[in-house]
């Protein structure tokens, strides 16, 4: 089985696909959402001169008194204002149609009737009315916003600022209460969020109920006749929200409109009337302006982009004084944007800078010819510095012949005169006027478009990249996959069917996927996502702990009483750990009531905060000291050496009591985050937690690359053969040792990080997510090869996104905790506090990558590991491949799958509120996604790279020893000993514990307290595991295990416990690799099935049986035994006592014997099994019977080896317990 | 099916022995009572309390006291061993089974996600014992304390003879409709039947029942198959 995937081919293709994501992602963001260059400050005085001369004494402007300076834009604009007060009443949801009528014909009659007075203002032509359309998202409050700054606004100005809805932008609002303007708003509270303090009195409703059509205008209204009244405002605002909740109720022809329509021309008479009054009695003349902020589609919905939702209304009342003769019934679109110019020039302040409007000429009908041109220079110049500054090559320096050609329309070629248009000639004059308005409208047309235009091209090829990346991730998971399978049947040849099952954890933890990607079409699903990422975590690990339950094999081992006390305990440990998960995550879930809707439901951290300050302090210090005992103590299981491990502990100590010191003395004081010495504190922290980190680092690679010398100084006499072993063994020890340390001093430092800058009340579930990954990590290591380890990763990794909610982290940008990061920074830094924040928000996640460092080092691999070619590459392959393979094509998935639905979703009423910021996380997920890969990626190369140079000197060291050392000629005299071909996995080992409870009657050593058909337990006792695996295996193969052809044997029954067999076989095999890996791990028991080759006894007493089966081999149908013992003189009379003793005949023996220990190889044929097939069952008894007379030769070995004068403890190799 | 004729060898071993398996024709008429139970129960708590939303734990209570009898007397019928096991042995452990089977029914739905407190504890109790009754009591009245058989039915879901399909595949509906019933919990749809055991219980409850009509379409085909493998 060639290695078709190299590591370094793995590498480079997973950094392609990453590169191809982050292009697919930065193309889509660009294109979905486009930054538009905007013009930042509020227009002044130099709106009113020329592009050419912006610098001019704008900085005493400034000083000036708001009526100074409404005088000096009189002064400037040359036009005296024509109206002194504004009534702008803004009547949601209102579609023009109902006022105007559509495509030239007059509304329909009920709205007609509805509103006589309007219409009788229209008709006589004291009202002219537009279609304005409104650009996408058709929702008030960006509508609010293109009003009165005549923008076109982005998504991502909105993202920027989150923590403020004010708006900040130039608008009008700001410009009239620059010139000292009294403005009044009544209605619609989203004015006051957006211009906070601006208006002098205000009596803001809420659009929360939607179902209250009544109260909500009658809010309005009742101050209308009061503030009519009154004479100290000059801009009235009256935003009427029943229509649109009209229409939410019953769409377009609800029985209410009518009224409700009514009750709106009501308003506008009354309104009228009203300034008629004051016009007459000279107090003023005032202008109504009626707009609506959007349409409404047939059922009353609106946000998208259909022509019933765009087409909203703008009504200028009151323009002329008196009735035309000739009224003009046809109605002009125009732009919504169009708006804030036309309020502008009427009212003379200067256009907001960042305005993509043009005036309504019609408006300004009653101006003389200069003036009207003055108005269109104005406007002109404000869109040229617009343009200016999003077409920086634009040569406009004179603007007296300005040609502007703009490469996106050609055709468009503008003349911009204005001088030549101060001629007297009429037919100058119209053509200026026309020039003006063709420039006007191709700058506005060129720049709307820029500001809403959504590059299809763009959009198209990042969604393809996207999917491109995905199939990337995916087929490389594939590949690994089919990769590991392979191996996996290498080694168990005859698990075909048990491997190839799809099991219900795998179809789940795909199924979450794609729940997932179903929920986020809902925005309520996507507002409330923590409930479906507690549900689906929860419901996996309920699926784990069924597994859990089924997993042990009652029927099989039901005679070996202890075996299954193991395999209790084993199985409780499972069952405990993923009870202490559940339990967690449970408490977690009720931490944190996040989500929009429910926000509000009491939970625990609200209790505690209405508790006192004292319980949470407490918490604090609870979970404080829970974290660190966890810590200490998941690093005391690490025994390798005391010192080691004491050093290390007190490193971690220093910051974890400088967190400490900042919890007790800092955070109980409101102003923590701003006082000096927090600030220093935090900071001495962060230099000493890093410091930390490194320490850590460095000392276990120092510390486990020494580690190898010590043990090799012992090991005198290896023979060449034997390197490539110790290489490896070294290798896969090391490399796990230091993994361990260095994914726990990541875990822990991490904690306490969080500690620090978390909310004091988020304390509890950073400890609770340390708890449930350590429990998480424990169940997999423990879970051997029942649990496939992509799965396992996948569980890791939806830990991570859950807990990322459970610290209170929702969808809304809101919950980010901008407090937190500015923890220790003593100076503003954007950057700084930007990295802080990431680090809050992001909590979790990243602390389910860090643990994957750890993970690596837990979970069993090396069966993975082909030990004939042990190079690096593979091994991190094997290692490493997964961890990072999966969060990537997972998170890959969620990104494209949530990119299409953005896409869907783009004209959804909440695609602003809800989709875009989900869209923003899942993008920020994405990076953390990339930081956690690469950390643990850089992780263990960094270590096996060391590990790779230390063995290269190792293997010379080794060399020069061996040269000194003796040599058996075992090893080198018969190079036949290798085509002997390998056993068959069909073999039984008995690995008999040296010092531990001897022979155990028939059965073997009964020192069983561990079940341990997993592989992964040998990290934690090696040899005890082994012994009950082959205890098994006796348990198993002595009374059912028929035959060496398994795979004939599987199929021959159909007895349910067919079922139970192959679990048997599988763990048998298991424990083969459990054998080897054992081997790899300690290097103290030698010996098993992969290791034929080497001839070396091995350190611990072990009995092994297998069959013999390759063809036209004259050992073929033999049982060959291979058992390791001390040597002793009537070893070879009792091994051939023993083999007579079933009936056996040896056709073959080789025996080695280094330094007292003898290693013996007898293939032993045995009578009335040479057929091979003659029965399942005799041959399964003789195969125990053989093993059992062999044990009792090698026990009876241990037993005179305990003996006194008989001890050799010189030759022994030191044992090394790594845990 | 390569699984299923595996699977069938020990049950004929075990039928032959002990149980009196059920024939089709039973299996339909205690699925039949156990429906009409149900339906029974909520026509009256219908008839009782007129909105089937107003209060879920009391609408609960009914139809587990009125479905408990039921369940319990049909399925201890169809005991395992019956020589060794009388009629109200297996009665006394349904009933046993019934509160046991509720605090594993509540335990996992707290771990899902549903409210703990005071108030909601009626409304726990009442729905996981109505979970109970659908999951735990049949298994308890036929098998008592059989690990194996247990581990067969929840952990393997491998039902071998009818009375497995029929303990098996109604249990497995009412968990897996109960799972499905939690999804619109929290959507903002703002309707009061949202709220906690409500549509989960209904959930159970169509689950339960189409897993009767599939246990009704497995026990004929399994017989049949039997019949087959009989001649």
């Amino acid at each position: 089985m060639s290695s078709s995937l190299t590591c370094t081919k793995l590498t480079v293709w997973t950094v392609i696909g990453i590169l191809i994501q982050i292009i697919g992602l930065s193309l889509f963001v660009l294109g979905f959402f486009p930054v538009k260059p905007a013009l930042s400050g509020v227009s002044g005085l130099e709106s009113f001169r020329p592009p050419g001369f912006d610098s001019v004494e704008d900085h005493n402007v400034s000083n000036l008194r708001p009526d100074q300076l409404k005088s000096l834009y009189q002064e400037l604009y040359e036009i005296p204002p024509s109206f002194d007060r504004l009534i702008l009443m803004v009547i949601d949801g209102l579609p023009a149609e109902f006022v105007l009528g559509r495509d030239g014909q007059p509304p329909s009659k009920v709205f007609m009737e509805a509103m006589p007075y309007t219409q009788s203002l229209l008709a006589s032509g004291m009202a002219v009315g537009y279609h304005a359309k409104a650009a996408p998202p058709t929702v008030t409050m960006p509508r609010l916003k293109t009003m009165v700054s005549g923008a076109i606004g982005g998504f991502l100005d909105v993202a920027f600022n989150f923590n403020t809805q004010a708006f900040l932008d130039d608008n009008l609002i700001g410009q009239f209460f620059n010139i000292g303007w009294k403005m009044v708003m009544l209605g619609d509270e989203t004015w006051l969020k957006l211009f906070p303090g601006l208006f002098t009195r205000h009596d803001g409703v809420s659009s929360f109920y939607v179902k209250d059509t009544v109260e909500v205008d009658h809010n309005v209204s009742r101050h209308l006749g009061d503030e009519l009244n009154r004479t100290d405002w000059n801009l009235l605002i009256l935003h009427y929200l029943g229509l649109d909740h009209v229409g939410h109720i019953g769409g377009r022809s609800s029985i209410l409109m009518g009224a409700k329509l009514k009750e709106m021309d009501e308003v506008v008479k009354m309104i009228h009337s009203s300034a008629k009054r004051s016009q007459d009695n000279n107090q003023g003349r005032t202008l109504l302006v009626v707009v609506s902020d959007h349409g409404m589609t047939d059922n009353g919905n609106h946000g998208g982009s259909s022509y019933e939702e765009t087409d909203s209304l703008v009504l200028f009342v009151g323009l002329k004084h008196k009735a035309y003769d000739c009224p003009l019934v046809i109605h002009s679109t125009a732009d919504q944007a169009d708006i804030a110019p036309t309020l502008a020039l009427l009212f003379g302040v200067p256009i907001p800078k960042n305005n993509v409007g043009i005036l309504m000429s019609e408006t300004l009908d009653f101006l003389t010819d200069d003036q009207r041109l003055r108005t269109l220079e104005l406007n002109s110049w404000q869109l040229l510095r617009l343009l200016q500054a999003q077409l920086p090559g634009l040569s406009c320096g004179s603007f007296s012949s300005d040609v502007i050609r703009d490469d996106q329309w050609p055709a468009i070629t503008k003349c911009d005169g204005s001088d030549e248009g101060m001629s007297n000639s009429r037919d100058d004059y119209s053509n200026t006027v026309s020039a003006y308005d063709d420039f006007l409208r191709a700058a506005r047309e060129w720049l709307s478009h820029r500001a809403t235009y959504k590059p299809a091209g763009l959009l198209a090829s990042g969604v393809a990249a996207m999917v491109l990346s995905c199939l990337v991730f995916i087929g490389l998971l594939l590949w690994l996959d089919q990769e590991v399978y392979l191996r996996q049947m290498h080694r168990l040849s005859d698990l075909k069917n048990n491997m190839h099952k799809w099991h219900l954890e795998e179809t789940y933890v795909l199924a979450i996927i794609f729940i997932l990607v179903l929920s986020m079409g809902s925005s309520s699903m996507v507002e409330e996502e923590q409930y479906i990422w507690h549900f689906l975590t929860s419901t996996f690990y309920l699926v784990l702990l069924r597994k859990a339950i089924q997993s042990p094999i009652a029927g099989v081992a039901q005679s070996l009483i202890t075996l299954v006390k193991g395999q209790n305990r084993r199985r409780s440990s499972q069952i405990f750990f993923i009870i202490l998960i559940l339990l967690s995550g449970r408490i977690m879930r009720g931490w944190h009531q996040g989500g929009v809707n429910w926000a509000h439901l009491p939970d625990i951290s609200k209790w505690l905060e209405q508790a006192g300050r004292d319980y949470v302090k407490c918490i604090q210090l609870v979970s404080w000291l829970l974290v660190i005992s966890l810590g200490l103590y998941s690093l005391s299981l690490f025994r390798t050496k005391k010192y080691f491990v004491m050093v290390i502990a007190f490193l971690f100590l220093v910051p974890a009591m400088l967190v400490l010191r900042h919890i007790l003395k800092y955070q109980d004081s409101a102003f923590a985050a701003s006082s000096h010495g927090a600030t220093s504190m935090a900071q001495i922290i962060y230099s000493s937690r890093d410091p930390h980190m490194w320490c850590c680092f460095c000392l276990t690679v120092a510390y486990t690359v020494q580690n190898p010398k010590i043990f090799s100084t012992h090991d005198v006499c290896w023979s060449n053969n034997f390197l490539a072993d110790v290489r490896r063994k070294f290798l896969l020890v090391g490399f796990r040792d230091c993994a361990y340390v260095i994914g726990w001093a990541y875990m822990l430092c991490w904690c306490l990080l969080q500690l620090l800058l978390q909310q004091p009340i988020n304390s509890m579930p950073i400890l609770l997510l340390l708890v449930q990954i350590l429990a998480s990590i424990c169940y997999c290591s423990n879970s051997g090869l029942h649990l496939k380890q992509w799965v396992e990763v996948a569980a890791l990794f939806y830990l991570g996104l859950a807990g990322h909610f459970a610290l209170g982290n929702t969808n809304t940008l809101a919950s980010i905790d901008v407090a937190g990061a500015f923890i220790g920074i003593s100076s503003h830094s954007t950057l700084l506090s930007g990295i802080l924040m990431f680090i809050i928000t992001y909590a979790s996640p990243l602390l389910a990558f860090l643990s994957m460092v750890m993970y690596m080092s837990m979970k069993e691999t090396s069966y993975l590991v082909n030990p004939q070619n042990a190079d690096i590459g593979h091994f991190l392959k094997m290692s490493v491949g997964f961890p990072c393979l999966v969060p990537l094509g997972l998170n890959s998935v969620l990104l494209f799958a949530y990119t299409i639905v953005l896409l869907l979703m783009r004209n959804h009423l909440f695609v602003w509120s809800v989709f875009s910021p989900k869209y923003l996380y899942v993008c920020a997920t994405t990076v953390c996604v990339y930081i956690g890969v690469s950390v643990v990626y850089s992780t263990a190369i960094y270590t096996s790279l060391v590990f790779a140079l230390r063995s290269r000197t190792l293997q010379c060291f080794i060399r020069d020893e061996s040269r000194v050392s003796m040599v058996d000629n075992m090893y080198s005299m018969n190079p036949s000993y290798y085509e002997l071909g390998s056993c068959s996995s069909n073999s039984v080992k008995f690995h008999l514990e040296g010092g531990g409870g001897g022979g155990g009657g028939g059965v073997v050593s009964s020192n069983s307290t561990n079940m341990a058909n997993s592989m992964s337990m040998v990290r934690w006792s090696s040899l005890r595991s082994t012994a009950e695996e082959e205890e098994k295996g006796v348990g198993g193969g002595g009374s059912k295990k028929k035959s060496h052809n398994r795979q004939g044997f599987i199929a021959s029954r159909s007895s349910p416990k067919a079922e139970e067999l192959k679990k048997t076989t599988t763990e048998l095999t298991q424990a083969d690799s459990t054998s080897t890996t054992s081997d790899n791990g300690s290097g103290q028991s030698g010996g098993s099935a992969k290791e034929h080759h080497n001839m070396l006894p091995s350190e611990a007493d072990e009995l092994e049986l297998c069959y013999c089966e390759e063809e036209g081999d004259s050992a073929a149908g033999t049982i060959k035994a291979t058992m390791s013992c001390e040597d002793r003189p009537e070893l070879v009379s009792d091994m051939t006592r023993a083999v007579r003793s079933v009936e056996g005949k040896v056709v073959r023996a080789e025996m080695a014997t280094v330094g007292g220990r003898t290693k013996s190889v007898l293939w032993v044929q045995v009578s009335g099994d040479s057929g091979g097939s003659d029965g399942d069952s005799s041959g399964g008894e003789r195969l125990g019977m053989l093993g059992r007379a062999l044990k009792v030769v090698v026990d009876r070995a241990s037993l005179s080896m305990s003996g006194p004068g008989q001890d050799l403890p010189g030759n022994k190799r030191p044992r090394l317990y790594h845990y | 099916m390569e699984k299923k004729g595996k699977k069938k060898q020990p049950s004929e071993g075990n039928d032959t022995v002990s149980s009196p398996s059920p024939s089709p024709w039973q299996a339909f008429l205690v699925h039949l009572i156990c429906g009409l139970g149900l339906a029974s129960a909520l026509w009256i708590a219908h008839k009782v309390y007129t909105n089937l939303i107003s209060d879920p734990s009391q609408i609960l209570c009914l139809i587990w006291i009125i479905e408990a009898p039921i369940v319990i007397l049909l399925f201890s019928i169809f005991r395992k061993n019956p020589k060794e096991c009388s009629y109200w042995k297996a009665v006394g452990r349904g009933l046993l089974g019934l509160p046991a089977g509720a605090v594993v029914n509540a335990l996992g739905a707290i771990a899902l996600g549903a409210p703990v407190g005071v108030k909601y504890f009626s409304k726990t109790l009442n729905w996981s014992l109505l979970m109970s009754l659908f999951t735990v009591v049949p298994a308890a009245s036929v098998f008592g304390s059989s690990w194996t058989n247990w581990q067969q039915i929840f952990a393997h879901t491998k039902p071998i003879g009818s009375i497995d399909y029929m303990i098996c595949l109604p249990a497995h509906g009412a968990v897996i409709g109960a799972w499905f019933g939690a999804w619109p919990m929290p959507l903002d749809w703002e309707r009061p039947w949202q709220e906690w055991p409500i549509c989960v219980s209904y959930g159970a409850i169509a689950g339960y029942l189409v897993g009767m009509v599939a246990s009704f379409c497995f026990v004929p085909l399994r017989s049949e198959q039997r019949h087959v493998k009989a001649e």
